[in-house]
């Protein structure tokens, strides 16, 4: 067999090793040199496949967006009620950062970073929750009550600082305390708890509609 | 643009909640009615075909002008 890369497949070997090191060092910590040397061929051949370190970032994106989670199973297969669907997104959510921590990684560097792109696909991300429950409140919670657009909005980042804290000591801050608790237990506690702070009780919420670890 | 039965506007909402109406919107169709959806969220695109094969029904039609996605959905059961 030979060991020549085609095309496609030098330019995935190069897409790979570059998210691993922008996952690392940020945009700005890695060279297009040690990515060369990261995939063992020289810049030229590199930049044959991109133009430039920001084409190859833009590429190591638009690759993860096009991994991004889909949400279509959840909602078609579970309950219509807000507490399920928060439920199922949150172990999708969950379940994809399990299965590529560099999205995490890529997302703590990029808010330092501060590239556009990067930004735009992250908040979009975490929009899907706040938008998602900023509308369910809307829906559910009475007219009169005191400060209901602040309330709304809070709870909104409210989870999602949850979700994210949970998320950064887990997989990039092991902490003693939480290594022997699973993802998915977390994940049930923390949207159980929230349900409870926002005034939805989850009695109706069974067990096996939460993830399976 | 072929004819419709119900009409879904979903812009500016981001996954899952244009899926999340969908559903809701569907069950009020019977066999044979199209409902056209528009949205603005780029996933849509792939999660409307998810979400067609997934429900069993067919995507007529996923077009996009000027950042508007308009997906054509056939009720098939």
């Amino acid at each position: 067999m030979s060991t020549r890369l085609s095309g496609p497949e030098r330019r995935q070997t190069i897409l790979s090793q570059a998210q691993r090191l922008f996952a690392e060092k940020g945009f700005h910590g890695v060279s297009i040199d040690e990515i060369s040397r990261a995939v063992s061929v020289s810049p030229a051949i590199l930049y044959r496949h991109f133009d430039s370190k920001q084409e190859l970032y833009d590429a190591v994106l638009q690759q993860l967006a096009c991994q991004r989670e889909s949400y279509v199973d959840t909602v078609v297969n579970s309950g219509t009620n807000f507490e399920d669907v928060l439920t199922g997104m949150t172990h999708v959510f969950i379940s994809s950062v399990d299965e590529n921590p560099n999205l995490l990684r890529i997302e703590m560097q990029s808010l330092l970073d501060g590239n556009p792109a990067t930004s735009e696909f992250f908040k979009n991300r975490w929009k899907s929750f706040t938008d998602y429950i900023e509308f369910g409140l809307n829906q559910s919670m009475p007219y009169d009550v005191p400060n209901r657009e602040i309330t709304i909005l809070s709870a909104g980042l409210m989870f999602q600082g949850m979700v994210r804290e949970a998320l950064l000591q887990k997989y990039l801050q092991p902490e003693d305390r939480l290594v022997d608790v699973s993802m998915s237990e977390l994940s049930h506690e923390l949207v159980r708890l929230f349900l409870r702070a926002i005034g939805i009780e989850k009695s109706r919420l069974s067990r096996k509609a939460v993830i399976s670890s | 643009m072929c004819e419709f039965d119900a009409e879904m506007d979903a812009t500016g909402l981001a996954c899952p909640l244009p899926i999340l109406k969908a559903k809701k919107a569907i069950s009020e169709l019977r066999a044979g009615q199209v409902i056209k959806i528009t949205a603005t969220d780029p996933g849509s695109v792939k999660d409307f075909a998810a979400f067609a094969t997934q429900t069993g029904n067919e995507l007529v039609s996923s077009t996009e002008e000027d950042g508007t996605y308009t997906f054509l959905i056939k009720m098939l059961a």
